[in-house]
């Protein structure tokens, strides 16, 4: 009796709050956008929007002054020890030597190169130990400069050059850290400060719409990471080539922005305090990053990745990407599904929590 | 020594610093008993066939250089080239000869190896008359595996930060600030038992890491001290720069993780990109770039430039701890306080 009552009393003053009343559902609508402006004031207050145009810059210069720079790797140089000039038909990619003793030398300050003694009149190949394969090629290469052949290239299979694919793979991991970790500990620091400041308190007595609280937090997030994630591309990987890739970079962005902010709405629903989260977020960081970024940037293939669901997420941003979005449609249901059990999961932590706060 | 006890014991029963304590001895055991990582896909090419296409000694001839897969169709291989998360060099046959594709987004080392690759198996008759002589050096798998647990030992040395600036901040959330500043305590006292608490914390678990992982030669190990207790200092005075001036919890949290990211990501980029140079001096601005190297060093028996490693490490540390003293008095000063 005492909470219908309180709840009456603080419905007639939101509703002295909130602009005019016409329709239930335009009330609904208006209640919303009151919701997400109050979330829009409390992310600006916690630094949340500070924080993503900090890493922004930060990722735009790390991209485009750092990686992009020093990405690459050439072949193995070769050095030729050959006093009596008996291989006449070097290449131009060969390192001439005058001494054995340099030989070594350049060996032993580029232990990838590969040395060859010609000095007996008879090619010896001479390198420091690398893996049992490489080092068959790294000697077949070498000896293959001593003969001149007919210059050949590669087919290309692609439509990317190195820069453009470096960009889109930096980006797309930059983008996925942003989401998983940087915008993951925004959305608790702000949540917390919430619930230290009783706003759910609050929220319990008020006539509002219990799933219109958590909607409108998703909202605020998703916007948030939809305007970071076509910044982020438009800034790194070109605008012609971005447009043409924002609408599934935006979907993927949208999936995993959903299912952090979700986990970490569930996290704060259930955890004590911040320090508990800190753990949690250690946890979550470490387990849902450090093998999916192994199996999807190397070669590296765990037998169980697969069964990792941020393996598939970012198998999906990073396909949409590189321009081939995951037409599947069986992980788009997966992925939906995902979304709403991990709604109705927080929707009850959080109704328990009003009922622990009332 | 009854605040130092206090300190530990405070310590002690907070959760947040016993499991960062305890995070990088876990890792270190995980990597030690299961062997790591298997890496040696990392560092061998991949060519990707068509069934059918090649001889089989065309395909045993591949393998000598790396693993090969085959695929059914022209159009599975284009997408296993153009697979953005591997480096596939194509290698289709033209008569007696072959053919190879790569993607044409390929780091210059493949591109390089898919041109010469038609030449090497053309010359592949003469390979087998050749002398080799093969010098020794450490495993390159090992090394690989080094940096994951140079990785963690770095963490763990750093872990210090971590003890005294939640220990600090929870001091201030509970009180416990206020009532120190009514104690009969100085505050070089209570600076020293902090330093103290977080470089011991920061030692023992990058002992016990170390322990966990590593089998160093006793003059090795030795060297492995110094620099766990140098760095877990420079750590430990760096977390009380951060407890003093952190607002609140969220704000340390903060701090500390982008602390913790450029004390990772520095140290690593610049190994992983062999900066040298310019470059090179200005990572060691990091002091975990100087723990990093000296570890990797250790790891691979060479102790050649560790003592530069040390100079950098204990300059951080005067350089840290007249910081934290020349921020500290400024803010003594009437009008500054907040």
């Amino acid at each position: 009796m005492w909470k219908h009552n309180r709840a009456s009393g603080n419905h007639a003053c939101i509703n002295r709050c909130l602009p005019g009343n016409t329709s239930k559902t335009q009330t609904g609508w208006k209640r919303f956008l009151f919701l997400c402006r109050k979330d829009c004031r409390m992310l600006a207050a916690g630094k949340f929007f500070l924080l993503a145009v900090g890493s922004l810059i930060l990722y735009t210069l790390f991209i485009n002054l750092g990686y992009i720079q020093y990405m690459n790797a050439q072949l193995y140089n070769v050095y030729l020890y050959d006093p009596r000039g008996t291989q006449q038909e070097v290449s131009a990619e060969i390192h001439p030597v005058a001494s054995l003793e340099e030989l070594y030398t350049a060996l032993s300050l580029d232990t990838n190169g590969v040395g060859i003694d010609a000095s007996s009149g008879t090619p010896s190949i001479v390198f420091y130990f690398g893996s049992e394969k490489s080092d068959n090629h790294r000697a077949d290469y070498a000896l293959s400069l001593l003969h001149q052949e007919n210059e050949y290239s590669a087919q290309i299979a692609g439509i990317n050059t190195r820069e453009s694919k470096q960009r889109k793979e930096m980006c797309c991991e930059l983008l996925f850290i942003e989401i998983v970790a940087v915008g993951f500990l925004g959305i608790a620091s702000v949540l917390f400060k919430e619930k230290q400041m009783g706003v759910i308190r609050v929220h319990a007595v008020m006539p509002f719409n219990k799933g219109l609280f958590i909607m409108a937090k998703l909202t605020v997030f998703l916007l948030a990471d939809l305007i970071f994630a076509v910044l982020l591309t438009a800034l790194n990987i070109g605008f012609p080539d971005a447009v043409a890739i924002l609408p599934a970079v935006l979907v993927q962005t949208a999936i995993l922005s959903l299912i952090m902010a979700l986990t970490g709405f569930g996290c704060i629903m259930m955890l004590k305090d911040f320090r508990q989260f800190s753990l949690a977020y250690l946890i979550i960081v470490i387990f849902a990053s450090a093998p999916v970024f192994l199996s999807a940037n190397t070669s590296v293939k765990m037998a169980w990745i697969d069964r990792h669901p941020f393996y598939h997420v970012y198998m999906g941003l990073k396909n949409a990407c590189f321009g081939t979005p995951v037409t599947n449609p069986v992980y788009y249901i997966c992925c939906v599904c995902g979304i709403v059990i991990l709604f109705l999961l927080v929707q009850t932590a959080f109704r328990r929590e009003m009922g622990k706060e009332g | 020594m009854r605040g130092l006890f206090y300190q530990l014991k405070s310590v002690w029963k907070d959760k947040f610093c016993i499991m960062s304590f305890l995070l990088p001895i876990i890792v270190a055991f995980a990597l030690h008993f299961m062997g790591g990582i298997d890496l040696s896909s990392v560092v061998q090419f991949h060519f990707g066939v068509l069934e059918r296409d090649l001889s089989v000694r065309t395909i045993s001839w591949l393998e000598r250089y790396g693993s090969v897969t085959a695929y059914e169709t022209q159009e599975e291989l284009t997408a296993a080239i153009n697979e953005p998360s591997t480096y596939m060099i194509g290698v289709i046959s033209d008569g007696d000869s072959i053919q190879t594709m790569v993607s044409g987004d390929e780091l210059d080392l493949f591109r390089q190896t898919a041109d010469t690759l038609p030449a090497l198996y053309a010359g592949r008759e003469r390979t087998g008359q050749i002398c080799v002589n093969i010098l020794e050096r450490p495993d390159m798998l090992a090394g690989f595996q080094n940096i994951f647990i140079a990785a963690t030992l770095l963490v763990a040395m750093f872990m210090g930060c971590t003890f005294n600036a939640m220990n600090m901040i929870s001091e201030k959330e509970n009180g416990v600030d206020l009532v120190n500043q009514v104690l009969p305590m100085t505050r070089s006292g209570y600076v020293m038992q902090k330093i103290f608490v977080g470089f011991i914390g920061g030692c023992l678990s990058a002992v016990l890491t170390a322990l966990s992982y590593f089998r160093l030669p006793w003059g090795s190990a030795v060297w492995m001290l110094v620099l766990i207790m140098l760095s877990a200092l420079n750590a430990a005075l760096i977390g009380l720069l951060i407890g003093k001036f952190s607002e609140s919890l969220m704000a340390g949290v903060v701090y500390i993780k982008i602390v913790m990211i450029i004390f990772m990501a520095v140290p690593l980029v610049s190994y992983l990109l062999a900066a040298d140079g310019l470059l090179s001096v200005l990572c060691y601005l990091v002091p975990s770039s100087a723990a990093f190297e000296g570890i990797m060093k250790l790891a691979d028996s060479d102790m050649s430039v560790i003592a530069k490693d040390m100079l950098i490490l204990m300059t951080h540390a005067i350089i840290w701890f007249l910081l934290y003293l020349l921020i500290s008095n400024w803010h003594k000063k009437p009008g500054n306080e907040k």
